[in-house]
């Protein structure tokens, strides 16, 4: 049952179920989906919700797979074909294109569209948001950080190639992102030229912030430190950690994608917000689900947070009052998307009930 | 004569008679230099640690102790010499970049923060390149490194945080779109990207490490191309880009710093070997090539560098002299920084 609820699980499931019957049947109206937020049941929607609502006309599993394809394109392409050294463009392609559900790429792109912007101006930005998640990715799983054998079911990148060629890999993609973000041959060409550039250098500007000492590496490093101390983290800590480790990657991916897409200073604002709500939201339900679900919905380990002794938010504020809170984030972030047009926003309103009601 | 008592001279007699009969002298490093030849005007000690001055306030500026504290205190670490650190740094690649940009009559403001950057990227793969899955390094610069400072977990961080670092700052710092147009600053970004890249000094680790070094002549030029060539044609390029460059001016700084480079670090490898330097594990280059190759692509390089400075000579005189002076010291070594920054 779970898994009918996962739009990208079942093919004739659409996110639409997750809408309570009150919204307005043919559009997926953000006013309406405000009144009735204390409707919602995060992270456990019901048969009896999907039974009783209304259909959208946006089929949110359509877009997600038809962005996913596009961007796993973009990447493939983005890595130097037939260049040496062979074995470390191979351990990029490895990391990189080992799947994933494309989520931040996704931000990026619908973030350009909401703006205005064709979503193709937002391609490289959306693959280069890929390959920071990515690098972050194969260095945590090192054996001096995480110490992961495992990633999505295969062998992590250090397994693999061995550690320094996985160091290596990380650097290399970080490069990558921001060599493909600067290139201009990396845009179409029907970008406006004389706005293009300036944006462009805000946006490498605003994704080189989040991922920075003062962006995701914060939340690593803050993260580092708590681990393997008894103490329990204060829940401000905590906020702290998921705010830099997971919405700051989400903030830059949603940001560059409006700032490509021609937004304006408000609308950046905005959508900064939401993106910030949506990237401790993903964390909250991560912590829920841990607690929640079987490792085989998980697809990985669960209770795994509990068996490290770590710090959760079922473990700080209890399960019930953990969901209250998934639900306060998910409707602040819906909240910002009110003054945008509802068909340019329902990429974004459907990518944020996708996060809260996400079943692994 | 005098020119003892100025260059550290090579331990090779080949080397040392080749520099005698440079059109150009290097480096007034003392009062007792003779003041006769056309360069006289020049003193590249002096420029050279003019310029490191500016460039580590600019880096020091860059990057201020906040919370957390932990990383930004090792990001410092990594990037900025420490008090009395007897090895500080010579900021080869930001010197390069600004003289680059100098010489075409654009002012140091312009390349100053892509100098900084430059120097974040480099720090940033030395980190890396030090860490015990790499090269192990205990030390660099004559203190411990950075993993064996702060921890090796803490270490992969900061390196990953310099270069995000680097791209913020050129960003936020440039003077742009004035005199710098957006359309240049991105042409400089792809550029710092490009150079740190695995087609750039990625790959140069990563070949190094694969032990290219070991096999000919062909693999060693290549491991010292990516490694260290790239870097400083990166320099080079990035200060003819904000100096204004145009194409055939950009495509000749390319090729100087590349050669360059390459040229600084083999240098360092025969001073190695002879014991003269610090101790580098690429010492085996020389294993690869031998003293009297390594010595006969000394002299090449030297030519090719110069051949692509004097491109410059005619059209902008004197401002020409930081590249021709760049090129003897490489091969000389005439002086300390050290020094020079313990008399200034």
């Amino acid at each position: 049952m779970a898994l009918a609820f996962h739009p990208l699980a079942a093919s004739r499931v659409r996110i639409a179920p997750l809408l309570p019957a009150a919204v307005a049947p043919s559009s997926s109206s953000v006013a309406a989906a405000r009144h009735h937020r204390r409707r919602f049941s995060v992270v456990v929607a019901t048969a009896a919700a999907a039974s009783a609502s209304a259909t959208t006309e946006f089929d949110f599993k359509a877009y997600m797979v038809e962005r996913a394809a596009a961007v796993n394109r973009a990447l493939d392409a983005a890595i130097p074909a037939g260049e040496p050294p062979a074995a470390l463009h191979e351990a990029m392609r490895y990391a990189l294109l080992a799947g994933g559900k494309r989520v931040r790429p996704a931000l990026c792109l619908a973030a350009c569209g909401i703006a205005g912007g064709p979503e193709a101006w937002a391609m490289a930005p959306a693959a280069a948001v890929e390959m920071v998640h990515t690098m972050s990715l194969v260095h945590d799983d090192l054996p001096c950080m995480d110490d992961d054998d495992l990633r999505r079911g295969k062998p992590t990148c250090h397994v693999v190639f061995g550690e320094p060629i996985a160091v290596l890999a990380g650097d290399a993609l970080l490069s990558l992102a921001f060599h493909h973000m600067a290139s201009v041959g990396s845009y179409p060409p029907d970008v406006d030229p004389e706005k293009h550039p300036a944006r462009v250098v805000r946006a490498i500007g605003e994704l080189a912030r989040c991922i920075g000492s003062e962006g995701l590496v914060a939340g690593q490093v803050v993260d580092l430190e708590m681990t393997g101390t008894s103490e329990v983290v204060p829940l401000e800590r905590l906020e702290y950690i998921h705010l830099h480790k997971t919405a700051a990657l989400l903030e830059a991916s949603v940001v560059i994608g409006a700032i490509i897409g021609g937004a304006t200073d408000e609308q950046i604002e905005r959508l900064r917000k939401y993106a910030r709500s949506i990237g401790l939201l993903f964390q909250v339900v991560d912590d829920i689900l841990d607690v929640t679900k079987s490792s085989e919905e998980l697809g990985k380990t669960a209770g795994k947070d509990l068996a490290s002794d770590k710090t959760t938010y079922p473990k700080l504020l209890g399960l019930e009052k953990s969901r209250e809170f998934a639900e306060k984030l998910l409707s602040d972030a819906t909240e910002q998307l009110a003054g945008f047009d509802k068909e340019k926003a329902a990429p974004l309103l459907h990518l944020a009930y996708y996060i809260a009601h996400r079943q692994n | 004569m005098a020119l003892s008592s100025i260059f550290l001279p090579l331990p090779l007699p080949k080397l040392v008679s080749s520099s005698r009969s440079h059109r150009l002298l290097p480096a007034r490093a003392s009062s007792a230099a003779p003041a006769a030849s056309a360069s006289a005007s020049f003193d590249l000690r002096r420029y050279w640690t003019s310029l490191i001055a500016d460039v580590e306030s600019e880096l020091d500026a860059a990057m201020p102790m906040r919370p957390p504290e932990s990383i930004h205190s090792a990001m410092r670490y990594a990037v900025l010499p420490g008090a009395g650190n007897e090895g500080s740094a010579k900021r080869a690649p930001p010197v390069l970049c600004v003289a680059a940009c100098e010489l075409l009559g654009a002012p140091r403001s312009a390349a100053l923060p892509a100098a900084a950057a430059l120097e974040m990227l480099h720090a940033a793969s030395l980190v890396h390149d030090d860490l015990p899955c790499f090269d192990a390094a205990p030390t660099r610069r004559g203190r411990p490194s950075t993993h064996a400072a702060y921890g090796t977990d803490m270490a992969v961080l900061a390196g990953d945080a310099l270069f995000p670092l680097a791209y913020t700052h050129v960003i936020a710092h440039t003077p742009s779109p004035d005199p710098v147009p957006h359309a240049v600053l991105l042409r400089v970004l792809t550029e710092l990207a490009r150079a740190v890249g695995s087609t750039g000094m990625a790959a140069g680790q990563f070949l190094d490490l694969a032990g290219a070094t070991a096999l000919g002549e062909a693999e060693v030029m290549q491991v010292l191309t990516k490694k260290f060539g790239e870097m400083a044609e990166c320099s080079a390029a990035c200060g003819a880009m904000l100096g204004g460059a145009g194409p055939d001016e950009e495509a000749a700084l390319r090729r100087y710093g590349r050669t360059i480079g390459v040229l600084y670090e083999l240098v360092d490898d025969i001073r190695s070997a002879s014991g003269n330097g610090k101790m580098r594990r690429n010492a085996s280059v020389l294993r690869a090539l031998g003293m009297d190759r390594a010595l006969g692509i000394v002299e090449e390089l030297k030519a090719q560098a110069k051949t692509e400075a004097d491109r410059f000579g005619d059209k902008y005189g004197d401002r020409v002299l930081p590249l021709y002076s760049f090129v003897d010291y490489a091969v000389e070594r005439g002086f300390e920084l050290q020094d020079a920054a313990a008399t200034p």
